[in-house]
């Protein structure tokens, strides 16, 4: 996936209606009419909504004309998800590990020069 | 060391910000950021092993590190200090580098992600916790840079991580 596709997934994503579309999307395809029951918003609003969904290549729509399910296209997802993987072990997982070592030292006390491996 | 004016914060540019609360004394959090064979013990992502690390812990000096992936990645990085105030506050300037430590471009986000990174350390002492306070802000870094990293980091902030976690284990079920 190109940076520029990217950049119109996360920006599809940057709306909290699109992303619980999304959830919703998860449990299985839907209607229109169906999604846009949850939400105070006109059908209109709700197509608009799901127009960026599909254009940012997260949902396919069915060709019936009244009856068009949405779904969920799993692949750009997974596509998303691996680049904010990137993003999530610059800073959670050294954090994680500062948290176990020093938990680590300050269990073991003044054991700690016997150079145990804090690593995992 | 007082911070040049092109180092501040630009009106309306995105810094990324994370916190987190660690159950141990200032100092202690201090010194695993600060002495070398504390830095060893956990600096870098899981599952990744530090081969070889030297630092230089004065303004101007660098912590010059060496990563290795489970799957046999090699990754260079260093911090180039520019403020030293313990035990409350550390500046300097990260970036991926080569074996010499000259800097090199990310071995991710298509060569868009920034150069370097200006990154504040700060310890707050709160009872016998600390708080730590990252704050980061591309530097010197153009526009093409500077949207690659709002996204990444505006992504994270506003948690979509969450929704995505559950979307991935919708997809990882049979």
């Amino acid at each position: 996936m190109t940076t520029d596709h990217l950049s119109t997934t996360f920006s599809a994503l940057a709306d909290p209606t699109r992303r619980a579309i999304l959830s919703r999307l998860a449990l299985g395809e839907t209607s229109v009419l169906e999604l846009a029951r949850p939400f105070e918003m006109s059908l209109p609003a709700v197509s608009k909504h799901l127009k960026v969904l599909e254009h940012a290549g997260l949902i396919t729509r069915g060709r019936e004309a009244q009856w068009r399910p949405c779904k969920l296209k799993p692949e750009s997802l997974k596509a998303v998800d691996g680049w904010l993987e990137h993003y999530r072990r610059l800073w959670d997982e050294p954090l994680d590990r500062l948290e176990d070592y020093l938990r680590d030292i300050q269990t073991k006390g003044k054991m700690e020069k016997k150079n145990g491996n804090g690593r995992k | 060391m007082a911070m040049a004016g092109n180092e501040a914060k630009q009106v309306g540019e995105f810094e990324f910000v994370i916190s987190r609360v660690f159950d141990a004394p200032r100092d202690l959090v201090w010194k695993a950021w600060t002495e070398p064979e504390r830095l060893l013990k956990w600096w870098g992502p899981r599952d990744f092993e530090i081969l070889s690390a030297k630092v230089d812990l004065r303004v101007g000096g660098v912590f010059l590190y060496h990563l290795g992936s489970p799957d046999g990645l090699e990754i260079w990085g260093k911090f180039v200090y520019r403020e030293i105030s313990p035990p409350e506050k550390l500046v300097y300037i990260n970036s991926f580098s080569d074996p010499a430590g000259g800097t090199t471009r990310a071995p991710f986000f298509d060569g868009k992600w920034p150069l370097q990174i200006l990154s504040t350390v700060t310890l707050t002492a709160e009872d016998k916790k600390t708080k730590v306070t990252i704050n980061w802000l591309p530097y010197s870094a153009n526009e093409i840079e500077r949207k690659t990293f709002e996204e990444a980091a505006s992504s994270m902030q506003q948690g979509w991580s969450g929704t995505l976690e559950n979307l991935t284990d919708y997809l990882a079920a049979p």
